[in-house]
């Protein structure tokens, strides 16, 4: 008897869900057993290099065949192909093995195996670890070429006959680039995460992914029916009746979900009794404000301007800054454009500023810090900004304020600068509003002093939670106190949120917190009216926001204020959300982090 | 007497990895495209003082060049010039990523 409905939970790496045969895919050779054998004669020596001489081509051939087959939906990743042709020629590859066949008289699989650990030692020396992966390109033509070798071919992945669900341990780049999509129903793998290759691809290809399932190929048979359900990473071996039922109905549902999300995502969002919340995107290169408007954002809440200096051994130029910022504000026009200036400290530029490393940067001369003792870097910053200003609704906010003298002294900065613009008779807007960044509990504290002298406050999550609860989320030994809901965080955001109400101006949250759907209600309850995320989360809050009205939020937060713990707390929203908003939040867990929806 | 031959020019050029990614194989795979249009011209990298040819993927990727590294490029032969004019160029252009 066939057990039913076993379960297995692996990675969710690609949302939606599919029925059908499984096809596993038997594990590649090992490089562990390479015949070695030596060779005796000039002629022996000879017709190895003719014989390896042939497996290139051969192998050259096969790439080229692989190419054309490409699936269209896919061409966009040929480029592999090429770049397996390129290294298929390399001398590491190709010269050093025919010198080993004719120096150490080895036999050509041996020879090959030699030049190829030969590669893979040098790339362990790699310090990038970007660049260091790309050994698994050397390993993918390493395996063919010794297929041809040993005559056994290279595993076939496209003896599907009929549409099926691939399982494997891994897929290489290459493999993944031969399905098509409607001969793959979906991806199972043994390896890898969340953005494995296999993730991207079955994200291009809309198809449900699991990866990083341990022991996949050995659980599941070929042939026999799954369910993969990419949203929770489940995958549900030969299913009965009844879940085949209950997964057909939740696939169609994810349908509709998809398609209602798209649907208003281009809208801005109100509650459902009317109260307008903006819902704006983070970026960080200009590149990406296709991808905000694209979701939907109603502007962009946080430009972290960062990059540029990050990026080259000179300072970034006011002409350079300049560009990058009036690509931005000019495309998001007439929506604002909220650039928070330099957040980071003088050990991060790759410029030769003389700053040494820090023991602990999280509290030392960073953003307003930094940009009040560098003042000519501060100063060539705001000029760039300001004269970006000319080219739609900017708005500036000074990161890591913790003083009432911090703000004030940008502000005398952006005033002088201005008089500078207007003495070069450059154009700027004279209203641009100036921002404080609520991070550090100190500002928390002073939030009503601060609010006389900014024209608005955007709450950083990330810092806040980070200074106000003394937890270093990178630290794993105490990340899970990292908790957005934590009693004091709340307590903290309703104060800032009061003191800008009571000055009459706007309270914005920019950090992870604020895109995430689960957290939504409490701080639209709260009083927050301005969010900044990740473009991708965009749809989903927006949908959410008109889900609720501000008085059920305001509930809400009461409710969630009225606890005194973090555990309390967090089981009181999670329980609420759920029962509240059955319909996104059973998709809107492990939608949170899916890229693509 | 044999006719005297001239010195084939030579040309360096100091270059900066500026894309996100680094050399990773992307981009070399453009610099070799562009290095074999040259026939008779040798083109190399450097790294502080490690050598690759500009037609080798594996060498140059080996030279592990993430964002921010110098590297020096040397274009010896007839055309030394344009070879280093357009692999310049290449990185110039950030290999057209960001």
């Amino acid at each position: 008897m066939i057990q039913k409905n076993r379960i297995l939970q692996g990675i969710a790496a690609s949302p939606g869900i599919v029925l059908g045969p499984a096809q596993v895919l038997s594990p590649r050779e090992g490089g562990a057993q390479v015949s070695a054998r030596l060779l005796y004669s000039p002629q022996e020596v000879a017709a190895e290099q003719e014989r390896f001489r042939l497996a290139v081509e051969q192998t050259a051939e096969e790439l080229k065949r692989l190419k054309q087959e490409i699936p269209r939906e896919l061409q966009e990743h040929s480029h592999i192909l090429d770049l397996h042709l390129i290294i298929l020629r390399d001398p590491m590859l190709l010269k050093e093995t025919l010198r080993l066949i004719q120096e150490q008289n080895l036999n050509a699989e041996r020879a090959l195996y030699q030049a190829f650990q030969k590669i893979k030692e040098l790339f362990q020396r790699i310090g990038d670890l970007y660049i260091q992966g790309r050994v698994q390109d050397v390993e993918e033509v390493y395996r063919r070429l010794m297929g041809q070798l040993t005559g056994r071919g290279s595993r076939g992945l496209l003896g599907l006959s009929r549409p099926a669900i691939v399982v494997a341990r891994d897929l290489s780049p290459a493999e993944t680039t031969q399905m098509s999509a409607s001969q793959v129903l979906g991806f199972i793998t043994e390896r890898g995460g969340k953005t494995s290759h296999t993730a991207i691809i079955a994200h291009s290809l809309e198809i449900p992914a699991v990866v990083g399932l341990d022991n996949a190929t050995l659980e599941i048979v070929s042939g026999e029916e799954i369910i993969v359900d990419g949203l929770t990473g489940l995958v549900i071996l030969n299913p009965d009746e009844g879940m085949r039922r209950t997964y057909a109905a939740r696939r169609e549902e994810f349908g509709e979900f998809k398609a209602q999300l798209a649907q208003g995502c281009g809208l801005p969002a109100a509650t459902s009794d009317g109260h307008p919340i903006r819902v704006l995107a983070n970026i960080e290169l200009p590149e990406e404000v296709g991808l905000a408007q694209k979701y939907g954002a109603d502007g962009v809440g946080l430009y972290r301007t960062e990059f540029l200096y990050l990026r080259q051994r000179s300072l970034p130029t006011e002409e350079e800054l300049f560009e990058d910022y009036r690509k931005v504000v000019a495309a998001m026009a007439p929506a604002p454009v909220t650039i928070r200036t330099l957040d980071i400290g003088g050990d991060k530029f790759l410029s030769p500023l003389a700053y040494p490393q820090e023991m602990n940067p999280a509290v030392g001369l960073r953003a307003i810090r930094f940009s009040l003792k560098e003042q000519k870097i501060f100063r060539t910053q705001l000029k760039a900004i300001l004269r970006a200003s000319a080219f739609g609704e900017v708005r500036v906010m000074f990161p890591l304020i913790s003083s009432l003298r911090e703000l004030q002294e940008g502000r005398r900065l952006l005033e002088e600068v201005e008089g500078e613009l207007q003495r070069e008779g450059r154009s700027f807007d004279p209203g641009l509003t100036v921002g404080a960044m609520i991070e550090v509990p100190a500002a928390v504290t002073l939030a009503g002093l601060l609010a006389q002298q900014a024209d608005f406050f955007s709450i950083g999550t990330n810092d806040l939670i980070q200074y106000a609860l003394a937890i270093d989320r990178v630290n794993k030994q105490v990340a899970d106190m990292y908790q957005p809901l934590h009693p004091a965080v709340m307590r903290m955001v309703q104060q800032v949120v009061e003191a800008g109400r009571e000055a009459g101006i706007s309270v914005a949250m920019c950090g992870e917190m604020a895109g995430e759907p689960l957290y939504i209600p409490v701080l639209l309850g709260l009083g927050v009216e301005e969010l900044s995320m990740n473009a991708l989360a965009i749809p989903l809050v927006k949908r959410l926001i008109r889900l609720i009205s501000l008085g059920e939020a305001q509930e809400m937060a009461q409710q969630a204020l009225a606890r005194t713990t973090v555990e309390e707390v967090n089981e009181f929203v999670n329980r609420e959300m759920d029962s509240r908003f059955a319909e996104i939040f059973r998709f809107a867990h492990s939608l949170a982090n899916h890229p693509g929806i | 007497m044999e006719p005297k031959k001239e010195k084939p020019p030579v040309v360096q050029k100091e270059l900066w990895v500026e894309n996100r990614l680094g050399l990773h194989a992307r981009p070399v795979a453009k610099i070799i495209a562009l290095a074999q249009q040259f026939d008779g011209t040798t083109v190399t990298l450097e790294k502080d003082g490690s050598k690759a040819s500009a037609r080798d993927m594996l060498s140059i990727l080996a030279l592990d060049c993430p964002q921010g590294t110098r590297l020096v490029l040397k274009a010896v032969g007839p055309q030394a010039r344009e070879a280093a004019t357009v692999i310049s160029g290449l990185f110039a252009r950030k290999f057209g990523e960001p």
